[in-house]
């Protein structure tokens, strides 16, 4: 049945994005590519198609492991304030005018600051030889709040022209994306989500309580730092590539209990899915429904994705109990 | 002695960037010949590209481009901070030009991996615009017109310096009144005050455009005040704000006045701008 599901979910997923591809501003006839229109497809298009679907699996399915690993259904990627390091270096980058590293630079910088983050907050989480999600979800709030705080302080002290362009980055922009971006992103988003597929069972057994999954055979410090290493890696480039997406790292995971269980083996590709059809449909919307000017995804996915995720909730219930 | 040495050092360091900044751009026509399409990526670029003559080859501008009234009905290509970059290869421009200011900087990456040219106004100051303008011409092989209009501007700008209606007056000029942002030092309208002869207050900022406190503008207590127009209720907006300046000279000597835009965009307009703030200045006396 889940295999089913699932196989139903790829097929859907493929039609989003060739669908993507294919309208947008202007719809491109895929019968009849004149040669404006081959380069607006394999340049501009394709990559930021690509960037879209690669950014929503990495959020969805980190949100799914978080929240697993947290045992909070409230948890989401950001939380652990990996967003706020990557925001906070990406807007130094944005302001400062780095430019090392060509287009580059922001993505590679957003990371660096991400990855830091992580090892940061993982190593507050860290006491007598194991993370504790108490103090792990904790260190990442209180650092996240430090991060925002000094990200406001520059953006108030700077009234340089990258001021708009942070804003819309931190609110989740696509809009330059390059195919530079399409190898580091694949690397780093698919090395966490099969590192988190792999530990898809031990992750249902860790829901289950520390105690039950040493019974099952499964060490829960163990698994928990390999479950946070797949999240670090996919939020990280997730958040690099495109800034700050929100609502799919939360609520995916839970849309995708809804219809396929709570089982990871099933979950965790499911709202990687989930969250690349999201964010490519909402990238659609952003870039073509007042085109030429273009919206964020980052507030499309939360309009689209937060009605549907309420009509949701009143069906069924949330929680599962 | 101390004061000159330092001003020589400055003066050496401006030339110095100035050299180095020509050497990082070489000034060439990018085309052969004059551009037959044109994006522009500004407002400001718009307008000196109308001011210039070339607006007919105008063919994309943004969503903020609304002077003269033909570039309104120009192709929109987005906004400054997030151009399009499908609607602007769509228009399959010869050159796009865009600016240090405003436009993000992997624009003009993008642009060139697809083979489209590029040239991008640097120059920020009121003071540096007709050296920017007939740069623009050199790069767009246009140079008798837009030299035309850089000498146009200089002389403007020359014959405003020697009219010196301000005598060392303190000057603030609003931006928005709530909360209350002022231009700061580095923008055209800070230049402009200087031009002449005024202070402005807010230049020790440092920041082009400081969110002000109130409390420093009573106790800096500013002679004259002029408040941008930009937009409908202003009026109403500031009334707010200047009831609570009361004790400013300014306020008490009826010496607040509301201007245009033309300052806001380093482009022709300039001269307007100056010339409003200066009949104003001149009415009141």
């Amino acid at each position: 049945m889940m295999r089913i599901r699932l196989s139903l979910a790829v097929i859907f997923a493929m039609v989003v994005l060739v669908t993507a591809l294919f309208i947008g501003p202007e719809p491109i006839n895929p019968l009849h590519i004149k040669g404006i229109d081959k380069e607006i497809l394999l340049s501009i298009r394709l990559p930021r198609v690509l960037v879209s679907v690669l950014m929503g699996m990495g959020l969805g399915a980190s949100g799914a492991v978080l929240q697993g690993v947290l045992r909070n259904p409230l948890a989401d990627p950001y939380i652990l304030g990996l967003s706020s390091g990557a925001a906070l270096m990406a807007v130094v980058g944005i302001i400062s005018g780095l430019t090392f590293w060509g287009a580059f630079t922001v993505p590679l910088l957003a990371f660096i600051g991400a990855l830091t983050t992580g090892v940061f907050v993982g190593a507050m989480g860290w006491k007598r030889g194991g993370f504790w999600p108490d103090r792990l979800l904790l260190a990442g709030v209180g650092l996240g709040f430090l991060f925002s705080a000094i990200l406001m302080l520059i953006m108030t002290l700077s009234s340089d022209e990258g001021l708009r362009r942070a804003t819309l980055w931190i609110f989740g922009d696509l809009s330059m994306t390059d195919w530079a971006f399409i190898p580091y992103g694949t690397i780093f988003i698919l090395a966490g989500l099969l590192l988190s597929l792999s530990r898809a069972k031990a992750l249902n057994a860790l829901i289950l309580g520390d105690e039950l999954s040493h019974s099952l055979g499964f060490s829960p410090r163990r698994e928990r730092l390999i479950l946070f290493i797949s999240i670090g890696l996919m939020t990280s480039a997730s958040v690099s590539l495109g800034g700050m997406v929100g609502f799919i790292g939360l609520l995916i995971p839970h849309i995708g209990r809804f219809i396929i269980g709570p089982d990871s083996r099933g979950l965790i590709p499911l709202s990687a899915l989930g969250g690349g059809v999201l964010l490519c449909i909402a990238d659609l919307i952003g870039r073509s429904i007042i085109a030429p000017v273009e919206l964020p995804a980052g507030i499309i996915t939360a309009i689209i994705g937060a009605p549907y995720f309420l009509y949701l909730l009143r069906r069924r219930d949330i929680l599962g109990t | 002695m101390q004061d000159k040495l330092r001003r020589t050092i400055r003066g050496g360091l401006i030339v110095l960037m100035f050299l180095l900044s020509d050497l990082l751009v070489p000034l060439r026509p990018v085309c052969a010949g004059v551009p037959d399409r044109i994006v522009s990526l500004a407002p400001s670029i718009t307008e000196i590209l109308f001011a210039a003559g070339l607006g007919d080859r105008v063919v994309g501008v943004t969503t903020f481009c609304d002077h003269p009234e033909e570039a309104r009905r120009r192709p929109k290509i987005g906004g400054m901070a997030n151009p399009s970059l499908e609607a602007v290869v769509r228009l399959r421009p010869d050159i796009v030009v865009m600016t240090t200011d405003g436009n993000p900087r992997e624009f003009k990456d993008r642009l060139q991996k697809l083979g489209i040219e590029t040239y991008v106004f640097r120059e920020r100051r009121l003071g540096e615009l007709p050296e920017g303008i007939r740069k623009m011409g050199i790069a767009l092989n246009a140079e008798k017109d837009f030299n035309a209009l850089a000498t146009r501007i200089e002389k403007a700008l020359l014959r405003f310096e020697k009219e010196k209606v301000l005598h060392g007056e303190k000057v603030v000029f609003i931006i928005w009144p709530d909360p209350l942002i002022v231009a700061g030092a580095g923008t055209a309208i800070s230049d402009a005050i200087g031009l002449l002869g005024g202070i402005n207050i807010a230049d020790t900022s440092g920041v082009r455009y400081p969110k002000y406190s109130i409390e420093e503008l009573i106790r800096q207590s500013p002679d004259v005040i002029f408040i941008g127009k930009g937009h409908k209720d202003m009026k109403v907006l500031s009334e707010r704000l200047l009831r609570r300046l009361r004790s400013v000279r300014a306020v008490k000597e009826e010496r607040v006045f509301y201007v245009g835009d033309g300052l806001y965009r380093l482009g022709p307009r300039v001269i307007e701008g100056i010339e409003e703030m200066i009949r104003l200045l001149r009415q009141s006396k």
